[in-house]
């Protein structure tokens, strides 16, 4: 579709990713190693998952296959993000130790929100690097493509779309997760992995005839929710 | 289903197999077709059922055959039709749907080369003469699964009514002599941005040449039709040149025929449709090459005998055709020879119409305007006009063909040729017998997809470079030679090389593999599946392009006609423009507006992210201090 599609795809995915890089992440030099290594140790765990479900090649053609696939990926996530958690707070208190060595103050509330920001937003990348950006190559050639089961919108739209949602919802799910046992509100320590898996199963919907007209915005539904309860539990703490 | 980002960039743009139609030159200008400039064309797939369009805009479109030749036609006389074609995609027909109106050429093939003054005589009355025009818009044939395909795909449009997201036809058919600004042969030569048209004749005789009154037997070995890759000339001229291949065959099998009275020299030529480049090559070669170019020189030329198209006869009724002003003792002793053998094998020979102007066209045509002595008959299956239906059309192929007519007429032609040669009329003519299956076999061979070159008799002395059987001349690669390396020949043209090698032979002489170092000895069958023979025989390549051409260190000068040469000053020089590459493929476009406005909203996107993610960090920042 031509290299003015291509990118307005790309923006699409990563727009709002590259305002977060540019805005609050590339100032601080912590923040991108952060950054990096959260995208590489989530994109080692789904090359993982993959290696594992080579050996099930070739997996047939029938669709119900996605459901095994969606929640074993979600799980191995779910269950990593846990050590996210732990390996964060010793980073904290190491941080914190050296700060008090030098005399510096230690880790404010706003810093550790944006490791935290970090942290997730290196999810949502890997996310968008394994599930999007090869497949949005063909996207700046003069064709376009449409599913048979989605002929009202072009396919690299739908990917775009998806990759938007599912950036937006891994960023932010970190925040409301870490936030869960700062505050031990087990309600959004819960609510993180039922987002994920509610928002993995919602992107079946697509499979459906013409079902991408309703899995689709779905998707970016929960994009907003999960901002909207990211930024209801930050700024309960005001109070 | 998609595995991976190839598999999607494989459905997305679909490479659609079919042969092009590609851009020649003359002296006068261009003819073919290519697209008109340096770029690609694209534009919206839509199937004519007739000869109008349903929108406005060009137009890719696909089109049964039955109506290609009128399509065209209009073209040539409508501009604001022409307008609208960006390409043409051909439905590819098979034998049961043959259309009638398939005959591309002319209603007087070749007619300036004619040694009378009726120019306009109907040989072809069929001819819808769209073939030798320019057309400037690129046209491809499609294969049979492209065409089905296609037709989905231009259903797909026409549910669509022509509202985007459409399925568009890129073609890319660009040449360069197009790029280069060459528009005639002559420019594009001196450019060096197209080559010649032409290639190799072959000449075999079943003795060693030398002065002696000779009999010169000659047929065609090359066609013509509207795309390059899809030129079978089965009954045109191919039948002739398989009755020439059955009586040797027959005759080398014929007493004495190695030491026969009169000299019989069989010459194939080739480049004939292109203004019968190899008969007025041999011809040059002959007077200007020196006496020992070919061991004997035109004066020797006795009687000429050609075989034209003879695998329609009806009844086995053949026509000898003779230039009028030219018959004399040599022609009527031809003919009486030709009746004779007709005679004894059940056919019939009837010397053809004097209403008739001349000579249909036929490489005789080189000979008569080349001198006065030069005389012989020319056989054919007609008489006033073609029976070839499908002349020079995809459809001239073996199904074209009736090969009791090719029986009858090698009959004939071998047992003529014995009389004349062992110059005894009552030679016993029972003893050249021509061996059937032969023609069936090389009809299978020369004419047919498969098995094609494949075959048997073609893969015992070369293998074939293309399996399927293409008869288009092509051009001259490389510098003509009186001994071209096998790389610059085609399958076709080395096969009968071989073939006549073979069967023309007079001493077998050990195994070879690339040349035999004895006198007179080649090597048969080296690129076949054995090992090759070397034979004592007679047989060499003549190189066949135009006269007025001459090859010098890696360039093709155009020479000046020379005095007295009517043909050169008539010769078209035909020349292919080179290209870098043909290809064709289709794929859905959306409206070009949409593209502008998903790039405005990957900027929205982008944009009001920054300024959530500014506004937001704002508010925490005095929430969070606040607190």
């Amino acid at each position: 579709m031509t290299v003015a599609s291509g990118v307005g795809y790309t923006l699409i995915a990563l727009g709002p990713g590259f305002s977060l890089f540019f805005l609050s992440i590339v100032s601080k030099p912590l923040l991108i190693l952060t950054l990096l290594a959260s995208t590489l140790v989530w994109l080692a765990s789904l090359v993982a998952l993959a290696i594992v479900w080579r050996g099930f090649l070739p997996l047939g053609s029938s669709d119900w296959i996605c459901l095994p696939l969606l929640a074993s990926s979600v799980a191995l996530q779910e269950f990593l993000r846990v050590h996210f958690w732990r390996t964060f707070k010793k980073v904290e208190s190491s941080l914190n130790g050296v700060a008090v060595r030098i005399s510096k103050p230690p880790l404010r509330p706003s810093e550790k929100i944006e490791i935290a920001i970090a942290l997730g937003f290196g999810h949502g990348l890997a996310h968008s690097i394994m599930f999007c950006l090869s497949l949005l190559t063909p996207a700046f050639g003069p064709g376009t493509f449409y599913l048979r089961s989605c002929p009202q919108m072009p396919f690299f739209l739908v990917i775009s779309l998806i990759s938007l949602g599912f950036l937006l919802i891994h960023t932010f799910s970190m925040v409301i997760f870490f936030k869960g046992y700062e505050d031990h509100n087990s309600g959004l320590r819960f609510f993180v992995p039922a987002m994920h898996a509610v928002a993995s199963s919602l992107t079946l919907v697509n499979l459906v005839q013409n079902g991408c007209v309703i899995g689709t915005p779905l998707v970016m539904l929960c994009a907003a929710l999960t901002l909207f309860v990211c930024g209801k539990s930050l700024w309960q703490k005001g109070d | 289903a998609l595995e991976s980002v190839p598999d999607l960039e494989r459905a997305m743009y679909r490479v659609i197999q079919g042969s092009p139609c590609v851009r020649l030159l003359s002296m006068q200008g261009e003819s073919g077709c290519a697209n008109p400039g340096r770029d690609k064309i694209v534009a919206p797939l839509q199937r004519l059922t007739k000869l109008e369009f349903k929108t406005k805009g060009a137009v890719a479109v696909l089109l049964p055959y039955s109506l290609f030749h009128s399509f065209l036609d209009k073209t040539l006389h409508d501009p604001s039709f022409a307008a609208q074609v960006a390409g043409v995609l051909v439905e590819f027909a098979d034998n049961a749907n043959r259309s009638v109106n398939s005959n591309p050429d002319s209603k007087f093939p070749l007619a300036e080369f004619a040694p009378y003054s009726n120019k306009t005589y109907q040989w072809n009355p069929l001819g819808t003469d769209v073939l030798q025009k320019r057309y400037n818009f690129p046209v491809y044939l499609l294969s049979p699964e492209s065409t089905r395909g296609l037709r989905e795909i231009a259903a797909e449009n026409e549910a669509r009514n022509a509202k985007y997201p459409l399925q568009v036809a890129e073609f890319d058919v660009v040449m360069q002599t197009t790029k280069s600004g060459t528009h005639t042969s002559e420019s594009c030569l001196k450019e060096g941005s197209c080559l010649p048209l032409g290639g190799y004749s072959i000449l075999s005789s079943f003795s060693s040449i030398t002065s002696k009154p000779t009999l010169l037997v000659l047929a065609a070995m090359d066609s013509i039709s509207f795309f390059r890759d899809f030129t079978p000339g089965a009954d045109s001229p191919l039948s002739g040149l398989i009755s020439l291949l059955v009586a040797v065959d027959a005759l080398s099998k014929a007493d004495g025929i190695h030491n026969a009275t009169k000299q019989v020299v069989f010459l194939v030529c080739n480049g004939e449709a292109w203004g019968y480049l190899g008969s007025r090559r041999f011809l040059f070669e002959l007077e200007y090459g020196g006496g020992s170019a070919f061991g004997f020189n035109m004066s020797h030329i006795d009687q000429i005998l050609e075989i034209g198209s003879v695998g329609q006869a009806v009844e086995n009724t053949f026509y000898g055709h003779v230039q009028d002003k030219h018959a004399s003792a040599s022609t009527k002793e031809i003919v009486a020879s030709l009746k004779r053998s007709a005679e004894s094998v059940n056919a019939q020979i009837t010397t053809a119409s004097s209403e008739n102007p001349g000579i249909p066209p036929s490489s005789m045509m080189s000979f008569v305007q080349k001198s006065d002595s030069l005389t012989g008959v020319l056989l054919e299956e007609f008489d006033t006009s073609f029976k070839n239906k499908f002349y020079h059309s995809l459809f001239d192929n073996a199904d074209n063909l009736n090969p009791e007519s090719i029986v009858a007429a090698s009959s004939i032609v071998a047992r003529a040729i014995y009389q004349l040669a062992m110059g005894d009329s009552s030679a016993k003519l029972d003893s050249v017998a021509v061996n059937s299956s032969l023609v069936k076999d090389l009809i299978s061979c020369l004419l047919t997809p498969d098995p094609g070159m494949n075959c048997p008799l073609v893969t015992g002395f070369i293998t074939p470079a293309q399996p399927v059987p293409n008869h288009y001349v092509g051009v001259v690669t490389g510098a003509p030679s009186p001994t071209p390396s096998d790389d610059l020949l085609d399958d076709t043209t080395r096969f009968i090389w071989n073939f006549l090698a073979d069967r023309t032979r007079r001493l077998d002489a050990g195994e070879c593999s690339k040349d035999c170092k004895g006198q007179d000895q080649v090597c048969v069958g080296a690129t076949g599946q054995g090992r090759g023979s070397c034979v004592v025989s007679t047989t060499r390549y003549v190189p066949a392009y135009s006269t007025r051409l001459r090859y010098k260190s890696g360039n093709w000068e155009l020479l000046p006609v020379g005095s007295g040469d009517f043909m050169d000053s008539i010769d078209p020089v035909w020349t292919e423009s080179f290209w870098k590459s043909l290809t064709l493929r289709v794929y859905q476009q959306e409206r070009p507006s949409l593209n502008g406005m998903l790039l405005l909203a990957g900027c929205s996107v982008t944009v009001a992210s920054a300024v959530s993610i500014l506004a937001t960090r704002a508010l925490f920042r005095k929430r969070l201090k606040s607190a």
